[in-house]
């Protein structure tokens, strides 16, 4: 083989005893899916700048018909109050206008003690999110008792920021309840992590919060709360078309999560209507 | 974002047996936010003959008016009522005047012919080429949406009652799936001796 | 020859700064559809394969059975297409030697959305429908969005005439806009699910060029996978 070497076409198939070998089969499937055994590696794109790159590969599109709309849109908010977190979210997911979804779910149930929204790029949140579960119950076994707000929100701002600049798209609040009392803490794509008492995320979100504040103080009673964010995301749903279906409310208490309601827009609207006549 | 999608919105309209329907939905947003939910883009624009005009907003209400100008000075020459057929050609015409820097419509004529009492319908694009199917017609942000349900539940020779029935399923569940058309809807039925207007109770997000 | 004694070369007409676009992606058209019912699940997919204005293939099955109870219909780029099923496939075989046992429904599901995460900043360029029977043996789809967000559904349109479709559906199996109380809801037969799946692709072959040529629809209940086709126009 020595004529082969000096080629240097020893690696090439046909010189081989056989045209593949299961070894390089074995490593070309675990390439191909890396993030099974390990969810950070996902695989590089065969050019450099995919934030650009991609950009302008769907920019061409734009041309040939050939656009990959990734599901995006939404309305989500959060606050807290003296008995506890509020979560509530409407249930849209578009693909450009059309609308791929009314009944996708925007509130992750990570744990009994956090829940995460996902406004943006529906895969990106869910699959971190996934991710973020993973790594909080590995805290918990290592550490004999439950991961922080502060520090869940941590891990996810950390990953944000390891793919800072690829082109992630997630706007999300992480709520729980932990020694410290109520947690909320908002985390997106660009890195940021704060902590806060009133957040709305998404493109509704403008919305949502003029309800919000007009109507948010810290002692509100439990179903005050809870129809306070129920009312922020509808009124979001009337006015922004790319928010709507289902507008779902989560309630964190000290002991864990409650889901609350779970009422189509639909509904909402011709009984607010009632009330606004009946009055 | 393509400039016909700027407000959102959306027209149907199909023939029946002796009669037409056409629907219009109510919104008026600029891009993503919902400005008014009472603008109907459908004009009564002679006794059985409806004109639905959907894409940007202000050309909508321009071209009405330009085309209600040009049907009266038609009118008041030659002493008659215009029927749909002849509108529809001087619709075209118009909007081919402008081929170079057209108004950012996509219209959708309905009618019956006033002596003959034939249905007529009529859709174009944006440059006013014609298209007179005796099926029916779709305009808007959710056109695609619109074929899929109108080509499933239109059959020939609807009576008005079953036609109405089939344009508002068409019309609610086709904008249901389209993120800038809804908010309502208003259904128009055109018969030899009445018009019938009904409002649909639909979805308001 | 001018005055500094250099050879200036003739006024050439220079092609101009050549610029080589990146266009790793191609739309092979075709539309899917899924319906679940309690104890059976229907999908179903056109055979037509095209290209631009071309049609390569009036016949090509874009179902791909990945077990007895799960059937994955995939289309977009076919490249991608085949590189996907081919890699869960792969991932199916794996896990069936190691635990000896098929992967249920739903781990599928998942597998696949995380499978397609993996080409996040590269896209596979498809539209996903996963139909299956769950471990209870009850009819679910699965619809996903390019770089794999899943979400469990009854019924689901996908492909070029997804959008054509999925109103239809919306209408006809969820009844949508019907205004039937809960408890008046007809329960959907497996005749019914065929029949609508067959009446929506007649409909979407109308006004669609990428979808026609005929139709191939799996049955999946727990006794196996039905196949059938109807014809659908060629032109």
């Amino acid at each position: 083989m020595a004529l082969a070497e000096i080629c240097k076409i020893s690696n090439a198939s046909y010189m081989k005893p056989s045209a593949w070998t299961s070894s390089e089969v074995e490593e070309d499937l675990n390439a191909f899916t890396s993030n099974l055994a390990n969810p950070y590696t996902l695989a590089a794109p065969p050019f450099e700048n995919p934030l650009e790159n991609l950009n302008k590969i769907q920019a061409n599109g734009e041309k040939t018909g050939i656009k990959i709309n990734f599901d995006h849109g939404t309305t989500t908010l959060g606050f807290k109050y003296q008995g506890g977190v509020i979560l509530a979210v409407d249930s849209r997911a578009t693909g450009g206008q059309y609308i791929g979804s009314q009944t996708m779910k925007k509130i992750v149930e990570i744990n009994q003690f956090l829940l995460g929204t996902l406004a943006g790029g529906a895969a990106d949140c869910v699959y971190w999110d996934r991710v973020l579960a993973k790594e909080c119950r590995l805290h918990e076994l290592r550490n004999k008792e439950r991961i922080s707000v502060a520090a869940a929100s941590k891990i996810m701002a950390n990953i944000a920021h390891e793919y800072k600049g690829m082109g992630l798209s997630m706007g999300m609040m992480l709520a729980g309840y932990d020694k410290r009392g109520p947690g909320l803490y908002y985390v997106d794509s660009e890195g940021s992590r704060t902590p806060g008492n009133v957040f709305s995320v998404g493109s509704g979100s403008i919305y949502a919060f003029g309800v919000l504040d007009s109507g948010y103080h810290w002692d509100l009673k439990d179903t005050e709360a809870q129809e306070l964010g129920r009312r922020a995301i509808y009124h979001a749903t009337y006015r922004d078309a790319y928010s709507g279906g289902i507008v779902r409310v989560y309630h964190m208490t000290p002991n864990g999560w409650i889901k609350i309601s779970e009422t189509d827009c639909m509904e909402l609207h011709y009984k607010y209507k009632e009330e606004k006549e009946a009055k | 974002m393509s400039i016909l999608a700027y407000n959102g919105g959306c027209v149907v309209a199909m023939r029946g047996k002796d009669c037409v329907a056409i629907a219009t939905d109510h919104r008026f947003g600029v891009q993503a936010q919902t400005i008014s939910t009472d603008f109907k883009k459908v004009f009564h624009i002679a006794p059985r003959m409806f004109l639905g005009l959907t894409g940007l907003q202000t050309d909508i209400l321009t071209v009405r008016d330009r085309l209600m100008f040009r049907k009266n000075i038609y009118e008041t020459k030659e002493n008659r009522e215009m029927a749909p057929k002849p509108f529809s050609a001087m619709l075209s015409n118009f909007l081919y005047e402008h081929r170079f820097g057209p108004y950012f419509i996509e219209p959708v004529v309905a009618g019956l012919d006033p002596k003959t009492l034939k249905p007529f319908i009529c859709n174009m694009d944006l440059i006013g080429c014609p298209n007179e199917p005796d099926d029916f017609v779709v305009a808007g942000t959710c056109a695609e949406q619109l074929y899929g349900m109108c080509e499933t539940l239109w059959r020939p020779d609807l009576e008005p009652d079953q036609l109405f029935e089939v344009i508002a399923q068409s019309m609610v569940n086709a904008f249901d799936r389209d993120a800038m058309s809804g908010w309502g809807a208003t259904v128009y039925i055109i018969e030899a001796d009445k018009i019938t207007e009904r409002a649909l109770k639909t979805r308001m997000d | 020859m001018n005055s500094l004694g250099i050879e200036q070369f003739p006024d050439y007409k220079v092609p101009g700064v050549q610029h080589v676009d990146f266009h790793p992606y191609e739309s092979n058209g075709g539309s899917i559809v899924a319906i679940a019912g309690d104890d059976f699940v229907v999908i179903a997919a056109d055979t037509r394969l095209s290209s631009g204005y071309t049609i390569h293939s009036r016949d090509q099955s874009k179902l791909f059975p990945m077990s007895s109870r799960t059937v994955l219909g995939s289309t977009g780029c076919w490249c991608d297409s085949l590189s996907l099923t081919g890699l869960v496939k792969l991932r199916m075989q794996m896990y069936e030697h190691t635990h000896l046992k098929t992967m249920t429904t739903d781990a599928v599901a998942q597998m696949l959305s995380i499978i397609m995460y993996n080409r996040r900043f590269f896209p596979y360029y498809v539209s996903n429908i996963l139909a299956g029977l769950d471990k209870d043996g009850k009819g679910v789809v699965y619809s996903y969005d390019p770089i794999g967000h899943c979400e469990r559904a009854t019924y689901r349109a996908g492909g070029t005439a997804g959008s054509l479709l999925q109103p239809v559906l919306d209408n006809q199996i969820g009844y949508k806009n019907q205004n039937l109380p809960a408890d008046q809801l007809p329960p959907l037969t497996k005749e019914r699910a065929v029949a609508v799946a067959s009446d929506t692709f007649i409909s979407a072959a109308e006004r669609d060029i990428y979808t026609g040529d005929s139709v191939l629809i799996n049955i999946i209940t727990k006794d196996g996978i039905e196949e059938r086709t109807l014809q659908l126009r060629k032109d």
